[in-house]
């Protein structure tokens, strides 16, 4: 009966069309409706996360072109439709039990099942049985989305053919399943119209269960059954849906009859081990396409556009001629995974199953963009696993899942690393439920406002069940952080966390309330003016420090970072970029740290370089008011590169949530008056002292050559700064010796330091380096001063007649 | 469909707990909740003790009991409104039969298996056969006896032309000469006779024609079809094809006509740009302005062999997914069609349709189609108008063909395979004069019409679009270089909106916008207007080369 290649199957789709809104019509807010598909897509999200042994996992829900759904789901054996011999009795109770326990699930999570029928029953050869596409009426808002009806005529309810019903109709289609599983299929040869006027006429009679019986000559057959089967089929074939038993305790009668125990079947290993979701994703990279299987088997037909087209479109919308609506078909494409198991089967079993503290070979994928490796099929097989592994060890494994997500993440358990990464521990979801999401607040009706906006590109952010998460998210945090403030972006910053956890608004909001105080500390404060001058400052000191030319020019136009750069920072690019890229951006900040979106800035900066420079004021503007394509895997590399080679001291900010003391060699604040006069970043003493022991900077002493001579620092070249033509922007009017020093420093990528007496001569000295196009250049904080109380040793009697002149 | 909004209710839910210091006096809660409730209801709870201040110890039982209410109501909600519905049915009070009639309908016309068995229509049948033809080597074949065909329909719209104005000639110089005799020799009444005999004669002369075309048209028709269904069979059965051996290009071959060198055209005036549209995900599209006749696009050379390329490019994506198609602006109703649209009527008349109906019984079957919902519309519109402005006469004599046209920012498609570079054709109907005018808005019909044609495109896979930036084919005096700049600038702003509002639709995306300015217009006003062209729309970034990077 069974053949072998069937349980080759792991996964099957179908495909509709959802209703398309005739005309022109607006919703309550003025905007144009979402349209069907939209909404189904956001809805058919919760189904995804259900897992249940007698229900068929739902892995994926596409929007196709023109309103096309495709859900694609597990699938296992065949459907007791296609089952041609009779079931025994036991066989029955069998079956019955799991579809039970499967439905009591679903009532349990609210889900009415309403299309349930013996096509999407499915048994395998060990009896294990699992309802598949249980979720249609659910994800189709009870059946409004679409255009045809839900269910089959023979198992709908009296009550639902009278357009009503809950879940209680799910347990009278159970007992016409239950029914037929006896005595064979209903109303086989009847059309539609007939079926269910005997179905409604079932309402006149006390015993509809043997009623059917009788009207198929199986009243015998009927009578022979056991009778705690007949009670069964009885409690559920009640007209009144208050009579009919509810789910529970119809598995509670089953519970009591005796059965065999279904024999335990050993958990397959290998590739057929995996999670279903990673063997859909696989099967996705090594090339498999839904859509193809369903062309073939006729479920997706391509009639030519051309011969639909309409005859004429009124101004009010009203279409007239063309496209005629297409027809529901309920038959599903299957997939094997042979093509994966092909592709993987070079892989030794023993790679299923990688162990933590096992030297692991490199795979040479590493070296390729990002994007290449997130397609790669072998790359993210072992990627996933190792991950996969990992994360079940958080959040002990913590140390270890940073490591490798330097390397990168796999898109497939974003969500899952990122909340490691961002330390989220506990019951979340007991502390999400806390917090009251639901009262009327003032900010309501500026979230309103701004939600319709907030990446709308992205299917799942437009549709209703998007907007309502992300005001549910926004509401939770705005009220367990009364600091704060709602600032318009801070939407645009919860829609990444929403984005990689949909289904888990906890868990959204655990990230979220991680993020923020280590990014984005006192960002949020009504008057947050102080601290976001102190951050775009900043920004402009590291600009300054990695491209001194542009820093120049744009300082020279008068093109400050207040008139683009609030937004990147405030919303941490989220409200510049699309999701796609916010995920690898954020990848990068949430293991570097809170000192990468400042050199991300940079980068950007450096990225449109050539343009700028050419640019007077109007032009950035212009430019920047609607930013062009940057690539953000490059952006990305060139950001960690800056930062991982900028001393740590330099992009000191005062506002961050480090709580922990700074020894005084570590201190580098200014107040804020000088910090926004400043355009060398200070460094530390002891970021300075460890420069100079590797050997990585070039010392200018901007003394005058007299207190030089008597003491200075080993190395160091001395400008005395009186003699300084502030006029002239050219190294080589600082003469032989110094200009030699710096340019091998500028050839060494070393970091040049200014160490001075006081304060005003470093930072016009710097300033005026920064515009001879020197980069990396920094002031010494405190200066030669605090350098000779804390670390004397460094100061030497320098040889008389080295001081240049 | 099935399912009528659900009817919530609400109902109350009660809870008491004993207070501090008596076991008997006891705190009343009473808290109404919606049923069926589609929140959480232990969020509820949270918000229920945060509100009154209820002792925390009391969660757990809180979070039960509202559980079970909920759930105990929900049951008692539904079981509550079937029961009633189930009595009404006992009772004879709801007609069965509408409710039967109702899901059988539904049934039969939405879903595949209680549907009515029809086969594959013809034209699709058809369609499948061309589209894989002319991806096959025969499309060559195909090309050259198309174009060999439409040579011969060609000499044919000729020979009629030369004929009629032969006559007309014939004629003219009769009518003179009777005119010159008139009160000599003639009389007026033989004057009108004369005129009427003429009138007659021409009546007669393209008559004849008329019905000698239709008859070639309707041969070359029959004859085309079969011979492309005939090749798809040997192409099928032997699988590999060459090129045809039965090619039909001996029976109607043309008579062999000289071409004249082609006159050396002024080089046209175009700018062509990608940009990108979304503040965040951008897209990116072609765009392009050109000075040309949209009808350019539609008129095709059989006797310029590089035309072959373009008409090339449109029978192979005739069956695809990826349309294009001509805005056309048209002052008069399909069924008597005005300039441009009886130029696109010539053009399309010039050599045969092999695909779909030809183009004046598109048009015909137009006017028939859109009559009764139009005539709905409009009455419905003007007696909007005449409820907000009751002093309007009634009497007006146009009133009753004026309820059944199409008004302006209505619009009518024709389909065409015999174009040049266009397979769809959007009538889009505009009142010239209010075009004229310099002062229309974003909320003009015409810009409405120009929203729903992008609407269209985007569900109908029409993926290349060009159309009249001025919204005028011809230039005419009030046309300043002011007014020119006015109006693109309106246009396109309102094409960025409706593209990025497309971007939603889950269409088709559309790849090509091509902005058409008429012919004669000065360089320096196209110049003017190409350079609105970036400043509206973003131009994608340029991938500049660099030497030591």
């Amino acid at each position: 009966m069974h053949s072998d290649h069937e349980e080759n199957y792991k996964f099957a789709a179908c495909t509709f069309f959802a209703k398309s809104h005739p005309g022109e019509t607006c919703g309550s807010n003025g905007l144009p409706l979402t349209p069907s598909s939209i909404s189904i897509l956001g809805r058919a999200q919760r189904l995804l996360s259900i897992e249940h042994p007698n229900l068929c996992t739902y892995l994926d829900i596409i929007r196709g072109k023109h309103e096309r759904i495709i859900v694609v789901a597990e699938v296992i054996g065949k459907s007791l439709a296609d089952l041609k011999k009779k079931l025994s009795t036991e066989e029955i109770i069998n079956v019955a039990r799991q579809v039970a326990n499967g439905l009591q699930y679903l009532h349990a999570n609210n889900i009415t099942h309403r299309t349930l029928s013996d096509d999407n029953i499915l048994i395998d050869l060990n009896g294990k049985v699992k309802l598949f596409n249980y979720g249609i009426f659910y994800m189709t808002y009870g059946g409004s989305e679409v255009a045809f009806p839900l269910g089959q005529p023979r198992y709908l309810s009296p009550e639902t053919i009278l357009n009503s019903g809950g879940p209680t109709a799910d347990i009278w289609t159970f007992g016409v399943i239950l029914l037929e599983l006896c005595i064979g299929k209903l109303w086989a040869k009847l059309k539609p119209g007939p079926i269910l006027r005997r179905i409604l006429g079932l309402v006149h009679v006390n015993d509809p269960a043997k009623r059917i019986a009788r009207e198929h000559n199986s009243i015998e057959e009927y009578e022979q059954l056991p009778k705690y089967l007949q009670t069964l089929i009885e409690k559920c074939l009640q007209i009144c849906p208050s009579k009919r038993a509810t789910i529970t305790e119809i598995l509670q009668d089953l519970s009591n009859v005796d059965t065999k125990e279904m024999c335990a079947v050993k958990p397959p290993r290998g590739l057929m081990g995996c999670k279903l979701q990673y063997l859909y994703h696989w099967w996705q990279l090594a090339g498999g396409d839904i859509q193809v299987e369903l062309k073939r088997n006729g479920l997706i037909k391509n009639s030519p556009p051309i011969l639909s087209i309409p005859v004429a479109i009124l101004l009010d919308g009203c279409t007239i001629g063309g496209k005629t609506g297409v027809l529901y078909d309920r038959r599903i494409a299957k997939y094997s995974i042979e093509l994966l198991q092909s592709r993987l089967s070079h892989v030794s079993a023993h790679d299923y199953y990688p162990l933590m503290h096992e030297r692991k070979k490199q795979n040479d994928a590493v070296t390729l963009p990002k994007t290449i490796r997130e397609r790669d099929t072998e790359y993210q097989f072992y990627r996933l696993l190792w991950f996969q592994r990992l994360l079940h060890g958080y959040p002990y494994t913590a140390p270890y899942i940073r490591a490798e997500a330097e390397i990168d993440i796999p898109p497939l358990v974003r969500g899952d690393v990122w909340a490691a990464l961002l330390g989220v521990v506990g019951d979340i979801e007991e502390q999400y439920e806390r917090i009251d999401k639901e009262t009327p607040t003032p900010t309501d009706r500026q979230i309103d406002v701004d939600i319709p906006r907030c990446h709308q590109y992205c299917w799942l952010l437009c549709g209703s069940a998007g907007h309502r998460t992300l005001k549910r998210l926004l509401k939770a945090w705005l009220l367990t952080n009364p600091q704060y403030v709602y600032w318009q972006g801070l939407d645009s910053l919860t829609a990444p966390f929403m984005y990689l956890n949909f289904c888990n608004e906890a868990r959204a909001f655990a990230c979220l309330s991680a993020f923020v105080p280590k990014f984005l500390h006192k960002f949020f404060l009504k008057d947050n003016s102080a601290v976001i001058k102190e951050y775009l400052a900043k920004f402009w000191q590291m600009a300054a420090f990695h491209e001194p030319r542009l820093a120049t020019h744009l300082h020279d136009i008068n093109f400050v970072p207040e008139l683009f750069a609030i937004p990147w920072f405030l919303t941490m690019f989220s409200h510049v970029f699309p999701l796609h890229k916010i995920v690898h951006l954020w990848d990068a900040f949430l293991v570097e740290g809170p000192s990468l979106p400042l050199f991300m800035g940079v980068g950007i900066l450096r990225q449109l370089r050539d343009t700028l420079l050419e640019s007077g004021f109007n032009e950035c503007i212009l430019l920047f008011s609607d930013l062009p394509e940057i690539d953000i895997g490059e952006c990305v590399k060139e950001a960690i590169d800056m930062c991982r080679s900028s001393p740590r001291s330099i992009s000191y900010r005062r506002f961050t949530n480090d709580t922990v003391k700074k020894d005084s060699m570590d201190q580098v604040e200014i107040p804020m008056e000088v910090l926004f006069v400043e355009i060398c970043p200070r460094i530390s003493l002891s970021d300075f002292f460890s420069l100079i022991c590797e050997d990585k900077c070039c010392v200018v002493d901007i003394r005058s050559n007299l207190l030089y001579e008597k003491s200075c620092i080993d190395g160091s070249v001395n400008v005395p700064y009186s003699g300084v033509h502030l006029g002239r922007h050219e190294l080589r009017a600082l003469g032989p010796q110094p200009e030699r020093a710096l340019q091998q420093a500028i050839k060494m990528k070393r970091n040049v330091v200014i160490a001075s007496a006081e304060d005003e001569t470093a930072q016009l000295f710097s300033d005026y380096l920064v515009k001879c196009g020197v980069p990396r250049v920094c002031i010494l904080h405190g200066g030669i001063a605090a350098l000779q109380t804390h670390i004397p040793s460094l100061f030497i009697t320098p040889p008389t007649g080295n001081t240049g002149k | 469909m099935i399912s009528e909004t659900i009817q919530n209710t609400t109902k109350t839910f009660k809870y008491s707990f004993p207070t501090c210091t008596n076991e008997n006096v006891l705190f009343n809660l009473e808290v109404p909740v919606d049923i069926p409730y589609d929140g959480s209801t232990r969020e509820l709870v949270q918000r229920v003790i945060n509100m009154f201040h209820i002792p925390v110890y009391l969660e757990e039982e809180l979070n039960d009991r509202l559980s079970e209410f909920v759930a105990d109501e929900t049951k008692r909600f539904h079981n509550e409104r079937d029961e009633e519905l189930l009595n009404k049915l006992k009772n004879n009070e709801i007609n069965l039969d509408d409710v039967v009639q109702k899901w059988e309908k539904l049934f039969k016309e939405n879903v595949v298996e209680f549907a009515e068995q029809k086969g594959t229509p013809d034209e699709e049948v058809f369609a499948v056969a061309y589209h894989k033809l002319v991806h096959s080597p025969a499309l060559e074949t195909i090309l050259q006896v198309e174009n060999s065909y439409a040579k011969t329909v060609m000499n044919t719209l000729k020979n009629r032309d030369d004929d009629i104005v032969k006559l007309t000639q014939k004629q003219t110089e009769e009518m003179e000469e009777k005119v010159r005799l008139l009160n000599t020799s003639t009389t007026e009444v033989e004057i009108n006779e004369l005129a009427t005999q003429q009138f007659e004669e021409q009546a007669l002369v393209s008559g004849r024609w008329g019905s000698q075309l239709d008859a070639l048209c309707q041969t070359q028709r029959t004859h085309h079809r079969a011979w492309l269904m005939a090749t798809l069979q040997e192409y099928q059965t032997t699988s590999a094809l060459h090129t045809p051996s039965n090619s039909p290009l001996g029976i109607f071959s043309p008579s062999p006509c000289s071409s004249l060198p082609e006159a050396p055209t002024r080089p046209r005036l175009e700018e062509s740009f990608t940009i990108h549209l979304g503040s965040q995900l951008k897209q990116t599209h072609n765009i392009r302005i050109v000075a040309m006749d949209l009808l350019d696009l539609c008129n095709v050379d059989h006797d310029n062999p590089t035309e072959s390329s373009r008409r090339l490019q449109t029978s192979l994506s005739l069956y695809s997914s990826e349309l294009s198609a001509v805005i056309l602006l048209s002052e008069s109703p399909p069924e008597r069609p005005s300039p441009p649209t009886t130029q696109l009527v010539d053009a399309a008349k010039s050599s045969t349709e092999y695909h779909f109906h030809d183009v004046e019984y598109q048009l015909r079957e137009i006017s028939k189609k859109v009559k009764e919902p139009v005539e709905r519309r409009n009455t419905q519109r003007s007696k909007e108008q005449n409820d907000s402005n009751n002093t309007q006469t009634h009497n007006n004599p146009f009133r009753n063909r004026w309820r059944q046209n199409l008004q302006t920012g209505d619009i009518y498609l024709t389909k065409h395979s015999n174009l040049a570079d266009v397979h769809v054709v959007f009538h889009l109907v505009a009142d010239d004069s209010s075009l004229r005018s310099g002062d229309i808005t974003s909320r003009h019909p015409v810009i409405l019409g120009l929203r729903n044609i992008l609407k269209a495109a985007c569900s109908n896979d029409i993926t290349s679009i060009s159309l009249p930036l001025l919204l005028r084919h011809e230039l005419s005096e009030e046309m300043t270089a002011a007014w020119c700049i006015r109006r693109a600038e309106l246009i396109l702003k309102c094409v960025k909106g409706f593209m990025l509002e497309a971007a939603g639709w889950g269409g088709a995306e559309l790849r090509t916008l091509q902005f058409a300015v008429p012919t004669n217009t000065a360089p320096e006003v196209f110049s003017t207007l190409a350079n609105l062209l970036p400043s509206i729309f973003r131009i994608s970034n340029p991938v500049k080369f660099k030497a030591n990077s």
